[in-house]
């Protein structure tokens, strides 16, 4: 019996068309050298396990739950896909504030393109309140949000100068079905992806309206309301994470269990944080 | 409570030395945000204002295309303990214009009616809309209260986001904070029951025959709104991990004093049974409920199926409400029907709809999508989403390149108090039938292709429209959408061209075929250089009078849609496009009386825009040339051609 993937092939033979998201297990396959297929558990859209999701309709279940996150090499582009386990809506019409077609969803694809102690940055972006190990700081992070790339740029200008030449805002950014996509030029990357670069996606809600100290980022805090998180602090101490990738980044049941518990570890009594008392959070090295 | 003519700096200065007072301890619980947001806008016309399209029904003085306005808002939030939250919202009022340098929202000095006096400068001409006065607005408090399964109560202001389009839908943007209730939402069990009950106040306007609750329209003695509510419950559950199921049921009632209660029309005198007391009876009652599913199952991550049921009734009173249609000349919300005796009955319709999406099931990049849906002939949602939202996949009518837009289960539409350059919304009553899409994702290319198809439940022969079904005032009021002249034309006065057939119609027999191809392309040049486009071809027929071969109508709609998009640099976005429409019917206007005749209508749009972002401040920038020319063969008609050239900029700061 012919798989999907067969078929797949035979219909972009007959349309002439470039195929388009070939699963590669880890950096291995016959895809690109750089190319990383990975899986996050369902029902995990909970931060530390108890972030409940703000009370307004537009925030339908599943919204932030990460399913899985796919880097794809094509030519000079990168293609970056997140898919989470609901339908990506617009209900706030992005269209008529210059968005990209959808409303809801954030999300910060950090990149460790070294894995290298000391190269790179050990902080999150404003509003997202974590921290990486020294020996797994990020080099570059994709910024995927509804918002323009101008408001994008001016929210880094404004709240993040210090990092804004890690920042990556994609040439594209887009939603299908549900699947957020954006494509960047390798070159903003340093290059095209190699095996040995590490990741961590954090997934957010875009906040039209943030607070000074948070690019573009919805807070979560200790009681939900009507459009911020619930579950956690009223200070910048949690962290302002739904859901995660943990290794390995097959999507099993322990990858929730080990979300819950990295992302549990913060000073919940620090009311101005410092920079050891946010939660760490890991990378994933495919095929390491 | 301040009054009006309390100077707002004054008041905004002491919130702000308040906010800032280091004797007040928990002033970090004091959330602060303000948002300054000024639009110039320019026509050639002689219009004044910044809005383009107001009130079209009655005088508001805030609705043109000539002038410069600003507006203020200060949001504030208290964290009263880890329990109780609360907010309030102080806005400006929109309408002076930058001229207006001294208006204090007196009343007009027109003593002794001197017209000359009418509108002037001298602070008291304009009303208090122009004197930007502060108004209370999105007060609530939000409190976590100890009752068994409440998660929260909510009192005051609300958007109404929790139910939805076909129920009490979220309120339009500029009516956010408006409505006010009280809101209970807690679970019995976290997957299994989660619930939503409310009390809503309803809005004296818009809900309800003639567009209001009650105003006296018919009887001086009856006219009471002060307990008008809606109640609505929503129940959601999750059975099992990858289904949702949610009911939503609604229930509005508009009261009235009873008109022949002995205490409204006469002396107390307990002898005419009069006893201080007074009695009320019902002007209209709407019943609306929704049952949806959505399953979305995990193990084939592809596909996704959700569907809709749902219920409409609508009651009209007519001892206490004016028939609307019969006295606005069709131009109503609800409908007046009659039973096959003559008496008044209520209007009952179900609708439903169901979309079933595969998303990339090959890993090509191809995604599909197929919605079937069947809108009830007298189905209404008189308090549901009145613009703002779109509850059907296609792209439907009324749509164009430049102007999006969305479909509506009501006949209470809101396509008013906009500027040109928004969305408009289209009524789908009656609409009966299916549309099949299908995405393409590649790289650098997003493409979609749809067809629709639409067959009405509201066909039909000598529908009474002068008494029982509105026909929206000489029934094509939604019509070219761009080419509002002035506030006036809101109801086609001048009869902009273009013929979308009114929901309901003397007769009726019509069928839709709509094609839509739209795409987005990055183009290998430059940093960020994106072409957009859009073909829309609509064909639409409606026989009206079944035995008349010569009222046939045959509408061919063309549009060719091109827009440019380059990103200059990290701050700077510039959109160049244009839209070519092209409407050929035939048969367009007329009377079965008269006979029908011929329309051809041209259209030719350019677009320049910008988008400026730089350290918080947004500038947006719209230059439009808009080129129109209307052939009518209809004897006792002429010729018409629009040569607008209209622009549309603002700034905005928030923090």
């Amino acid at each position: 019996m012919r798989s999907f993937s067969s078929y797949s092939a035979l219909l972009s033979l007959a349309l002439g068309l470039g195929t388009v998201g070939c699963k590669a297990g880890g950096a291995s396959g016959g895809a690109s050298p750089g190319s990383v297929a990975l899986t996050d558990p369902t029902g995990d859209d909970n931060g530390p396990g108890n972030y409940l999701y703000p009370t307004d309709q537009v925030y339908k279940p599943g919204s932030f739950d990460l399913t899985a996150f796919e880097v794809v090499p094509k030519g000079d582009t990168v293609e970056f896909r997140l898919t989470v386990k609901s339908r990506i809506e617009d209900p706030w019409d992005s269209k008529a504030w210059g968005g990209n077609g959808f409303s809801v969803q954030m999300a910060f694809i950090h990149i460790d393109t070294d894995h290298a102690p000391g190269s790179g940055a050990t902080t999150g972006l404003p509003g997202t309140n974590v921290r990486f190990a020294p020996e797994e700081a990020w080099d570059k992070v994709v910024i995927i949000s509804p918002q323009g790339p101008t408001r994008v740029n001016s929210e880094v200008d404004a709240k993040a100068n210090e990092l804004k030449a890690k920042v990556v805002v994609p040439r594209i950014t887009r939603a299908a079905g549900r699947t957020l996509i954006a494509i960047v030029d390798a070159a903003q990357l340093g290059g095209l992806p190699q095996p040995g670069w590490g990741y961590q996606v954090l997934m957010q809600s875009n906040e039209g309206f943030p607070d000074k100290t948070d690019l573009l980022t919805r807070k979560v805090n200790e009681f939900e309301g009507q459009h911020r998180f619930g579950g956690g602090t009223d200070y910048d101490n949690d962290p302002h994470a739904i859901d995660i990738l943990m290794p390995p980044g097959k999507g099993g049941a322990d990858e929730v269990k080990s979300q819950h518990e990295a992302l549990s570890k913060y000073n919940k009594e620090a009311t101005s944080p410092a920079p050891e008392d946010l939660a760490l959070v890991p990378m994933i090295y495919p095929g390491q | 409570m301040y009054r009006a003519s309390t100077p707002p700096a004054l008041v905004l200065g002491t919130l702000l030395l308040l906010a800032d007072a280091p004797a007040l301890a928990d002033s970090a619980n004091f959330e602060l945000s303000g948002k300054l947001y000024t639009k110039w806008m320019y026509k050639n016309d002689d219009s004044r204002g910044c809005l383009s399209l107001s009130n079209p029904f009655w005088p508001d003085n805030i609705g043109g295309s000539n002038g410069v306005c600003s507006e203020f808002e200060l949001n504030i939030k208290g964290r009263v303990s880890k329990y109780v939250t609360t907010g309030v919202r102080i806005q400006s009022r929109w309408g002076a214009l930058w001229q207006s340098w001294w208006e204090n929202g007196d009343v007009r000095w027109d003593y002794p009616n001197d017209s000359l006096f009418h509108e002037n400068t001298s602070g008291e001409s304009m009303g208090l809309n122009h004197a930007q006065y502060m108004k209370l607005r999105g007060v609530f408090i939000r409190a976590a209260l100890p009752l068994p399964s409440v998660r929260w109560v909510h009192f005051g202001a609300s958007d109404f986001g929790m139910w939805n389009e076909w129920t009490i839908g979220k309120l339009r943007y500029i009516d956010r904070d408006n409505g006010n209730g009280v809101l209970f939402e807690g679970a019995i069990d976290d997957n299994y029951l989660r619930y939503h009950f409310g009390a809503i106040a309803l809005p004296k306007l818009f809900v309800g025959p003639r567009w209001n609750t009650g105003l006296r329209d018919s009887d001086p003695l009856a006219g009471f709104w002060g307990q008008d509510w809606a109640y609505a419950v929503k129940l959601e559950s999750t059975p099992m991990e990858d289904l949702d199921v949610k009911l939503i049921t609604t229930y509005i009632h508009d009261w009235e004093a009873d008109r022949n209660d002995p205490d409204n029309t006469g002396i107390s005198d307990r002898n005419r049974g009069a006893d201080r007391a007074i009695d009320w009876e019902p002007r209209f009652r709407a019943l609306n409920a929704t049952l949806d599913a959505k399953y979305a199952p995990s193990a084939l991550n592809m596909l996704s199926v959700s569907g809709l049921l749902a219920l409409a009734h609508n009651n009209v009173n007519r001892e206490y409400a004016t028939n609307g249609v019969a006295f606005d000349q069709g131009f109503s919300p609800v409908i007046f029907p009659l039973d096959e005796d003559g008496n008044p009955r209520a209007a009952n319709s179900m609708a439903g709809k169901l979309l079933v999406e595969f998303f990339d099931p090959l890993e090509v990049g191809l995604s599909f999508k197929l919605e079937y849906f069947n809108i009830g002939s007298e189905f209404n949602s008189i308090f549901g989403s009145r613009r703002e939202a779109d509850v059907l996949l296609t792209d439907g009518i009324l749509s164009t390149g430049f102007v999006d837009g969305g479909q509506l289960p009501t006949l209470n539409l809101a396509n008013e108090f906009v500027d040109f350059d928004e969305p408009w919304f289209e009524s789908i009553i009656g609409w009966h039938g299916a549309t099949g899409r299908v995405d393409y994702e590649n790289g650098p290319l997003s493409t979609n292709l749809e067809y629709t198809l639409i067959t009405y439940n509201t066909n039909a022969q000598d529908r009474d429209v002068d008494n029982q079904y509105p026909d929206f005032l000489y029934t094509d009021g939604f019509t070219d959408i761009q080419s509002y002249t002035a506030d006036f034309d809101y109801a086609n006065i001048f009869d902009r061209g273009r013929d979308p057939r009114s929901v309901y119609a003397q007769y009726k027999e019509r069928l839709t075929h709509i094609v839509v191809l739209k795409g987005d392309y990055l183009l290998p040049v430059g940093d960020n250089f994106v072409v957009q486009t859009k073909l829309k071809y609509v064909n639409d027929g409606d026989n009206r009078r079944l035995g008349n071969p010569n009222d046939n109508y045959r509408g061919h709609m063309y549009l060719g849609w091109l827009n440019l998009k380059y990103q200059f640099t990290d701050e700077l976005q510039t959109r160049l496009g244009y839209e070519l429409q092209y409407w050929d019917e035939n048969l367009r206007s007329g009377s079965q009386e008269t006979g029908f005749y011929d329309y051809d209508t041209t259209k030719h749009t350019g677009r320049f825009g910008l988008t400026y972002n730089f350290g918080g401040l947004t500038f947006n920038y719209m230059l439009e040339y808009f080129h129109k020319d209307q052939d009518r063969d209809r004897p006792g008609t002429y010729d018409q051609s629009w040569r607008v050239w209209r622009s549309k900029a603002s700034v905005e700061a928030a923090w």
